[in-house]
């Protein structure tokens, strides 16, 4: 073998990548030829140094958190609801089969409501048919935060004198109210603050060993996965103040969220002591009096 | 104990069948799994810690929301690179390349020392680890790409052909040439004067 031949594949050679062919004449060749063989020792020793290479980089404990408020916790969500849980293990022509079912039966009742007898009224011109006449036994569209939220959202009001947008038909959202982002974050906070107040107020007393948290707990999880959303679209929208609050917001929901249902009494002090001496409390009351106008 | 024991010998294949039927712990025994090498090759690609802490949890995320088009005869680490090198190509093109890439002739990255050479054995390791990180960041993005999985992570030519799609003989170019340079940019310290 020639050395040209030898150094052209001593890297190939060295990554464990040639033919047993080839790799049998190189280890005779390195043997024998000391260029060669002082090529692949330097080969070697470069490879060694990259070895060494250490990035000093760890999975942080709360990327787990993160990652499973976006995967395992929102497909438990869905899981909630039975019709995902058709249209998800169906296959696709059974969900198209339940689909028409249900379009039949929605046809169906619509045609019997209009047989029943009701005074015809003259129309005039300006009056326009609705083309989809919403029977009024029938329930209205749910909203979509109510499929979207792990559960009932509780119907709070950031800013009592902000006129708020009827939430029972998100379709019907005026633009001249506060844009749905502003108008969710603003219920985020809501919620965020009643539960960081909820935190600070627990009785914790000398002798307690635990405290149940297993609903400040389950309400953080969700306030987490939302906190994420949100500070990330403050980001995208260069709405900064947001983005910071949110920011600050997102240890203290990562901690509560990683309780376990019955918390070692010492882990809800030293939280409890931090929502007070960081007054993020403070920061969220005082996010909610600025309004949105600074947002 | 004895669960906890029988979870650990989960195959990946196993575990990626569990989480297609709603096993919530496989998945986080995936995360797990793979989370540390996921992270250090989006760190070697992107060169930023929290940039890295978030483009490892898209990754994960997008690996979830994806998990059941894998197929059966993919390596999930392969599959879970792949998916990772996406991601961070995307931020790495969102990003301003000047902010990103260093110049080769960019005294930052040789400007460890006072430019004598220096065995490598001299250097205290934080040097040595922040020499390599910057000579890293000064490859272009294919040859980082290449030299990464293979230097850096032990990825098979096979594989990383399967993660970034290139051709044998493209790769095999990218990786002696992302060689080349970063033997340029260590040898004054490592004492490597050895040339291909």
């Amino acid at each position: 073998m020639k050395c040209e031949f030898c150094l052209e594949l001593l890297e190939e050679y060295l990554d464990g990548e040639l033919a047993v062919e080839d790799r049998e004449q190189i280890d005779a060749h390195l043997i024998t030829c000391s260029e060669c063989s002082e090529s692949f020792a330097a080969l070697s020793a470069e490879q060694e140094i990259f070895a060494r290479y250490d990035r000093e980089i760890e999975v942080p404990p709360f990327l787990w958190t993160r990652v499973a408020a976006h995967t395992v916790s929102e497909s438990n969500v869905a899981k909630r609801g039975w019709l995902p849980a058709v249209f998800r293990k169906a296959s696709f022509a059974s969900a198209i089969a339940v689909t028409l079912i249900v379009i039949a039966i929605g046809v169906v009742y619509l045609l019997s409501s209009n047989k029943t007898p009701e005074p015809k009224l003259a129309k005039s011109p300006s009056e326009t048919p609705n083309p989809n006449p919403a029977p009024q036994s029938v329930p209205s569209v749910v909203p979509k935060h109510e499929v979207i939220a792990a559960g009932p959202r509780p119907k709070l009001r950031a800013k009592p004198t902000t006129p708020t947008p009827d939430q029972s038909d998100v379709l019907s959202s005026d633009p001249g109210y506060l844009d749905m982002d502003d108008q969710d974050t603003a219920n985020h906070i809501e919620q965020s603050k009643l539960l960081l107040r909820s935190i600070k107020n627990v009785a914790i007393a000398d002798n307690d060993d635990e405290v149940d948290v297993t609903y400040d707990k389950a309400l953080s999880r969700r306030l987490l996965n939302e906190n994420v959303v949100l500070r990330r679209d403050a980001e995208m929208k260069a709405k900064f103040p947001t983005k910071t609050l949110l920011a600050d917001l997102e240890p203290f929901l990562i901690d509560i969220a990683n309780l376990p249902d019955r918390a070692r009494a010492e882990d809800v002090r030293v939280i409890k002591e931090r929502v007070q001496k960081t007054e993020i409390v403070a920061a969220l009351v005082d996010y909610q009096d600025r309004g949105t106008n600074n947002r | 104990m004895s669960a906890f024991a029988g979870t650990l010998m989960n195959s990946s294949a196993d575990l990626v069948t569990r989480v297609c039927q709603g096993d919530a712990d496989a998945f986080r025994l995936i995360f797990e799994r793979y989370s540390r090498p996921v992270i250090s090759f989006i760190y070697d690609m992107v060169n930023d810690r929290g940039l890295a802490e978030e483009l490892t949890q898209e990754t994960f995320v997008r690996a979830f929301r994806a998990i059941h088009t894998m197929r059966t005869e993919t390596k999930l680490s392969t599959w879970l690179f792949g998916i990772a090198r996406n991601v961070a190509r995307e931020s790495l093109r969102a990003r301003a390349r000047a902010n990103s890439h260093v110049d080769l002739e960019d005294k930052s990255v040789m400007d460890l020392s006072d430019n004598k050479p220096v065995p490598v054995d001299g250097l205290l390791s934080k040097e040595l680890n922040e020499l390599i990180r910057r000579s890293l960041a000064a490859l272009d993005e294919d040859k980082r790409l290449v030299f990464t999985l293979k230097v850096l992570h032990q990825c098979s030519y096979e594989e990383i052909a399967a993660i970034t799609g290139f051709s044998l003989a493209k790769l095999k170019t990218d990786l002696h040439r992302a060689r080349a340079e970063m033997r340029k940019r260590i040898s004054p310290y490592a004492g490597v004067g050895y040339e291909v």
